[in-house]
Order: structure tokens, then C-alpha cells, then sequence
């Protein structure tokens, strides 16, 4: 590998483009290299890539099925995958990461992106530009995997926050499906309220909210704010109580379930929730869950825009990124997957929209008659959204990783009454703030 | 003669042919030395040090001095999963050994079928800590779990029992005394040692059953009792799995299960402050030391020992 680089080094020289050699030179060392590329190269001896993803049963299998294709064409290359739940994914990465064992291939998550770029893990992308192509990607959607104008990730998929609706249940108590594009909060709590009332009590209407924070984004930008600003949080406390303020309505008007029934389905994932057991008739996901939502529950759902989102407050999220480690010795193999897995239509008719609606528009555009009946209503649902789609909110700075369990306590701590809306909206800030000033380096 | 008995006389032996023997020993236990200096102390070692620094495992640690102790004054979230812990121990420990004993009573009464019974009831302390357990207990507990049903039976409505922020420490504790198997079988071992003669010359004093109780069995079993409180007390502090697999590795609901283990977790991996996570190790080994301590120095008036001179 090395003496490939440097025979290219030579090469470059001899055409007399002195800078060139110099970039190529500094390309040689991980991380260091900015300007144009370094033109990489294949190795001819066999070469051992670690790819590492989480995901669920389905992903996995659509997975391994990519690096079978992939290796088939690429016979010197193998892909050794290692996989595992989302829980378990960060305690293994990181873990990896400080035995000096980083995976050469790393599904990202926006959340955690800038934490581990910040340390120096990532790649820099643009280094890998002479293999791995991004010209099809929208520059907002690949923007939100750039941090200070360094690309550290693809985008994968596109997501945006959705509130499912049960449309079986709905006729089955007589509820029409509301009007989406005009609904407001109200109508939805309203709406909610009305089936669980009809029900008698056999399904809830709505699942609570406030244990991620999708939610909260969607939130804070209908009301002009964004959760972070830089390296501190923008969120202001007024509004944070608000969402709280109107759980808590929601939840008192009878329209969420009680607070014991939501914590124990809470910590049950996905598998255990009302809208996958088919117990509630409304419930905020995001759209990539709709395809795992419907095979557990067996029945209609559909995904309707989040209340009041006329106002541009709706974005795409990207569902994850494709990375790369800043250690890798193999970096034009590494590039050479993740541009398979990128751009390739082999891997996008394995994948379809597993990892979400693909983030790449000419694949996006390939996939898309391929899709099943769920995943097209996704696409359009998608696509009718850009209209008041707005800019991707600023990135999450590093550390902020830990608002998981941030916002899941506080959240339980005002369903349980522990805590006022106000009380929790300031303890929230603080708490995040420091993880935030924890993680700065 | 009792366990601890036993080593209390080993620490007298000097004669050499025993010194020779002690050679023997020490190097069938030299594997064991090796994996402790190697799994054990090595990383305890580093876990010192890193509780000095501030480390988020992608960098390199960063000395920061006594600056997580300081904070773990003021983090009110350690000092919940304090209680919760202190309350999980104190409640659970107790509960289990006064459990274990009377079973290991009842079985030492000569049962037929002895050994299927102390199997069967050894069994939950091989599986308590394991994950299956766990999501077992999550089934029983659950609004719509066995418990509930069962109560049904009777006309009570049940509850989210481990949903519940009042009931959900509750449900761990039951686990906890559950695995009563282990201090059992000691508890079986112990009644084992108490020489019959004992019995024979109370009853011939017409000691009725209760009066040998209090007066042999008690006693002599004193030893066990103390052994068997000393690891329970260590293990129920270092409690992790069935905390994490309840509460989906929140410590909720409301924090109402936050063992200190879990919490120490979640500032090292969910929060990557690796190294207050380290320092909060520390500060549970001084806790659990102290505790041990204690519990020694309060044994001199409580724990006989049959071979004392």
C-alpha cells in the first residue's frame, strides 16, 4: 500500500505537478490531508476490511447479502462483518475504539458523529474522493455528514419524524384519518383522545412522546428554536416546558396512556409498543420504522405529517452515515465499499429502503418502482414533505450523545410528577450543558 | 470444625513439613495469582489512575486531578443511586440469608429426596444474575405479566409492578432473595459440622427443640452466618444485570432502580466520562471495604468460634 502511493507520488512528479506530490505525500499520513485527493489504489494482495453496523434481524441479512455481492466482484477483498443491536453498538465501538481496534468501515449515527470526528476516529471522506463518488447526493443531505467543511460520513437514508397512524383501528371506532396538512396539536390530542374514548379503553390514542429527540427538534423549530448552537444548548427553557407542559394535557385529557404503561413499553423497544402490538391508534416514529412497525403489527399504518408542519419546521434526518476509521491501512479498499455501498445499484437492490429512503437521488430514483407497497407511501410521503422541508437542524455538537438518557429521565420524571415542566426544562439544560462541556476538548 | 475455623488454624501452622505443604499449595493456586494479577488487579490498578483524568476512550486520558471526586460530591444522581443501592442491600440481604436458613433447616431434617430439593432450590442462585432471569421477571411483573393474572384469580386488580416507580425496586429484591440457593447450601454444609453430641447432651438436659436452636445451632452456626453475609452484602452492592435488563438500562422508572453499577455504566459508556466512571468504582470498592470492615470488627461479639483457645 505504502509503496503503491509512492510509486503514484512519482508518477504525479513526473507529470510536473509539484503540489500534487505534496498532497499525496500528506495524504499518506491518516487525517492529514485537505485539497485535492490522493489518487488511491487497490492492493494486489488480499486485503481484510472490518465492517461493523447495528440493526435488527432484517438488516443484518440484507447486509451480509451486500458483502457477499460485494466480495463476489471484489475477490481480493474480505468484508468481516461484526454487527449488533443498537444498544449494544456504541459500548462495543467505543470500547474498540480505545483498545486501538478501530473497524475499518463504521455505520454512524448523527448523534454521535461529531463526538467521534472530534477525537480524531473518522476519516476524512474527501481523501477517499478518487474512488468514492458523492456527485449524487444533494449538498444539504450530504452537508449534515460534514463537520467545518470536513466530510466525515455519507448520508444513508433520509428520515423525517412522522406521526403514525393505525388506519384499522381508526375505522374500526368509526375515526376518520385527519387531514394532515392542516392539523394542529389540538386536533391531534383531540383526534387521539376521541378513539381511545370510543375504544372503551381497549386501545390508547396516541403513544406518549419524550423519549427521543426527534421530537423535541420538531418541536423547538415550530417555535423558531433549535436544540444546540454550537457547542452549547440554544433550547430555551420556556419551550422545552411547553412540550413537557402539553405531555402532561395530553396525558391528563386521557388521549396517552398512564405513565406506568408507557415506561414499561418504553424499555420493551419497538417489538413491545403500542403501535407495533396494535394498542394505539396514533404514535410519533420515524418514517425508516414504518416497514418494521407493519411487519410486527400486521395492519394498516400510515404516516402522517407531525401537526402544524406547514411552517417549514419538518426536515430530513439522515438515518446514518456511512464512515470510515482515520486508521485504516487499506484506504482505496475501504473506499471501494463504501462506494459500493453507496452508489451501486447491486447493493441498493439488496438493500431497498432497509437503512431508509436512500439519501443518494439517482439510486433513490432506481429503487424506488422496486419498493413494496409500505416503502412507496414512504418515498411519496417523503417527497410530498419537501415543500416545507427546512434546513437540517445545526449538527449535534460531541458529547451530545448522552441526551438519550437525558431526555428518557426527564421525561419520566414530569409523567411521574416528580418534577414540574418548569423544574424539568432547567434541570434538562443544565444536564446536557454539562455533557456537552464534558466532551470538549 | 468450620471453614473459617479451618483457616484460622492454618495461619498458626509453622511446623516444615507443613511449610513444604504450603509450597504445594501456593503453586496449584499460582494460575489462579496469575489470572488475578493479570484480570484483577492490573485494570484496578488503571482504574486508579484513570480516576484521576478525564477520558472519553477515544483520546487519550487527560490528568484532570481530584476533579471527579469533587464532582461526585454534588452529582445528585450518584447520590440517588446511593439510596437506592443502600435500600436494594439492606432490605434484600437480610431477607435472602433469614430465607436461606430456614430452608436449609428444614431441609437438614433428614427430607427424603434431599438432593433433588437443595438442587432444585440451588438452581435461581446459577441463574439470578443472568439475562434470561432478567426478561423472565419483566414477564412476571409486567401490567399484563403472571402476577397480575394470578392476582386476577382472586378479584385484585394487579399493576405495572416493574413500571412503577414505588414497586419496581420491590420486584429486584424479590429476584435478589430468590437466589437463596447459594447461602443454602452453606447455611446445609454448616448444620453438617454441628457435632451430634451436642444435641444429645441438651436433650438429655431436657432442651426442648427451640431451646437447641437458640442455644447449638445458633451459635455454632454463627461463623456460616458471617461468611455467608460478607459475600451476599459484596454481591448485592456489585448488582448490575437484572437492574439493566428491567429497566432497558434507564435505571427507571424515575430513576427508582438506578443501581450505583448502573449508574457508573451509563456515565462510562453512554456518556463516555470514563474516568468518573472510575473514580465512582473507587468510591463503591471504599464503600464495600469499610462495610466489610465493620461487619468484622462488630463480629467479635456476635460470631462464635467452637475452636477458640
Amino acid at each position: 500500500m505504502r509503496g503503491i502511493t509512492r510509486r503514484r507520488a512519482g508518477f504525479v512528479a513526473a507529470i510536473g505537478a509539484a503540489t500534487l506530490v505534496l498532497t499525496a505525500c500528506a495524504g499518506n499520513d491518516a487525517g492529514g490531508g485537505e485539497a485535492a485527493a490522493p489518487e488511491l489504489k487497490l492492493s494486489d494482495e488480499p486485503v481484510t476490511l472490518s465492517f461493523t453496523w447495528w440493526g435488527n434481524d432484517t438488516r443484518h441479512a440484507a447486509t451480509e447479502e451486500i458483502i457477499a455481492a460485494f466480495e463476489a466482484e471484489y475477490p481480493n477483498i474480505t468484508i468481516e462483518p461484526q454487527y449488533t443491536d443498537w444498544a449494544g453498538y456504541w459500548d462495543k465501538l467505543s470500547t474498540s475504539v480505545a483498545a486501538g481496534d478501530i473497524p475499518d468501515i463504521i455505520q454512524m449515527d448523527e448523534k454521535q458523529l461529531s463526538t467521534y470526528a472530534a477525537n480524531g476516529v473518522l476519516a476524512d471522506l474527501g481523501e477517499l474522493s478518487s474512488i468514492l463518488s458523492t456527485e449524487d447526493f444533494p449538498e444539504a443531505v450530504l452537508g449534515t455528514g460534514a463537520l467545518d467543511g470536513t466530510q466525515y460520513g455519507v448520508p444513508v437514508g433520509i428520515n423525517s419524524y412522522t406521526i403514525i397512524a393505525n388506519k384499522d383501528l381508526l375505522d374500526q371506532y368509526g375515526v376518520d384519518l385527519p387531514d394532515d396538512e392542516t392539523w394542529t396539536w389540538d386536533d391531534f390530542v383531540a383526534t387521539a383522545e376521541e378513539v381511545a374514548t370510543a375504544s372503551g379503553g381497549a386501545i390508547v390514542g396516541t403513544q406518549s412522546w419524550g423519549f427521543e429527540d426527534g421530537g423535541l427538534n420538531n418541536w423547538l423549530r415550530q417555535h423558531g428554536e433549535s436544540l444546540y448552537d454550537g457547542a452549547e444548548v440554544a433550547a430555551s427553557e420556556e419551550t422545552l416546558a411547553g412540550w413537557w407542559e402539553f405531555l402532561l394535557e395530553a396525558t391528563e385529557a386521557g388521549a396517552t396512556p398512564d405513565p406506568a404503561a408507557t415506561i414499561e413499553r418504553e424499555s420493551g423497544g419497538l417489538a413491545e409498543s403500542f403501535t407495533a402490538t396494535n394498542a394505539s391508534a396514533f404514535g410519533p416514529w420515524w418514517s425508516n420504522q414504518v416497514q418494521a412497525l407493519r411487519d410486527a403489527s400486521g395492519q394498516d399504518l400510515v404516516a402522517l405529517r407531525v401537526p402544524s408542519t406547514a411552517d417549514g419546521s419538518a426536515y430530513y434526518k439522515p438515518s446514518m452515515f456511512w464512515s470510515a476509521s482515520a486508521k485504516t491501512e487499506h484506504q482505496a479498499e475501504v473506499a471501494t465499499f463504501l462506494d459500493f455501498l453507496a452508489n451501486s445499484e447491486e447493493a441498493a437492490d439488496l438493500l431497498l429502503a432497509e437503512r431508509g429512503v436512500p439519501a443518494n437521488e439517482k439510486i433513490r430514483e432506481y429503487i424506488t418502482p422496486k419498493l413494496d407497497e409500505v416503502n412507496q407511501t414512504v418515498v411519496e410521503f417523503l417527497d410530498g414533505l419537501a415543500p416545507e422541508v427546512g434546513d437540517a437542524p445545526p449538527a449535534t455538537p460531541p458529547g451530545g450523545g448522552a441526551i438519550e438518557t437525558i431526555i428518557d429521565q426527564h421525561t419520566q420524571k414530569v409523567l411521574f410528577g416528580e418534577l414540574t415542566p418548569e423544574q424539568a426544562a432547567t434541570s434538562f439544560i443544565e444536564e446536557l450543558q454539562r455533557a456537552l462541556d464534558d466532551a470538549a476538548i | 470444625m468450620s471453614a473459617l475455623g479451618e483457616l484460622r488454624s492454618l495461619k498458626g501452622a509453622a511446623a516444615p513439613k507443613q511449610r513444604k505443604q504450603n509450597k504445594a499449595a501456593f503453586l496449584f493456586l499460582l494460575p489462579w495469582f496469575v489470572g488475578l494479577a493479570l484480570i484483577t488487579v492490573g485494570p484496578m490498578v488503571a482504574s486508579f489512575a484513570l480516576s484521576f483524568t478525564r477520558y472519553n476512550l477515544l483520546s487519550p486520558p487527560r490528568f484532570n486531578g481530584v476533579e471527579n471526586y469533587i464532582r461526585m460530591l454534588e452529582d445528585e444522581r450518584l447520590h440517588k443511586a446511593l439510596v437506592v443501592t443502600f435500600q436494594y442491600v439492606l432490605v434484600s440481604v437480610p431477607l435472602q440469608l433469614g430465607l436461606a436458613l430456614v430452608l436449609a433447616l428444614v431441609l437438614d431434617r433428614g427430607l427424603r429426596g434431599l438432593a433433588l430439593y437443595r438442587s432444585a432450590f440451588y438452581l435461581p442462585s446459577l441463574l439470578g444474575a443472568s439475562v434470561a432471569i432478567a426478561i423472565l421477571w419483566r414477564q412476571l411483573f409486567g401490567v399484563d405479566g403472571l402476577i397480575n393474572i394470578a392476582l386476577g384469580w382472586f378479584g385484585i386488580e394487579g399493576q405495572g409492578w416493574i413500571s412503577n416507580p414505588e414497586t419496581a425496586l420491590g420486584t429486584l429484591m424479590i429476584l435478589n432473595v430468590w437466589t437463596f440457593g447459594a447461602p443454602m447450601v452453606i447455611f446445609l454444609a454448616g448444620l453438617r459440622q454441628i457435632p451430634v453430641m451436642y444435641y444429645e447432651a441438651a436433650s438429655v438436659d431436657g432442651a426442648n427443640r427451640m431451646q437447641q436452636f437458640r442455644h447449638i445451632t445458633l451459635p455454632m452456626l454463627t461463623p456460616i452466618i458471617f461468611f455467608n453475609l460478607i459475600l451476599q452484602l459484596i454481591g448485592a452492592f456489585q448488582s448490575f444485570t437484572q437492574a439493566f435488563v428491567v429497566s432497558g438500562g434507564t435505571g427507571g422508572p424515575v430513576d427508582s432502580t438506578l443501581f450505583y453499577t448502573l449508574y457508573l455504566y451509563q456515565q462510562g459508556f453512554a456518556n463516555l466520562n470514563m474516568g468518573y466512571a472510575s473514580a465512582m468504582a473507587w468510591l463503591l470498592l471504599v464503600i464495600i471495604a469499610a462495610l466489610t470492615a465493620i461487619n468484622f470488627w462488630a463480629s467479635k461479639y456476635w460470631v462464635f468460634y467452637d475452636d477458640q483457645d
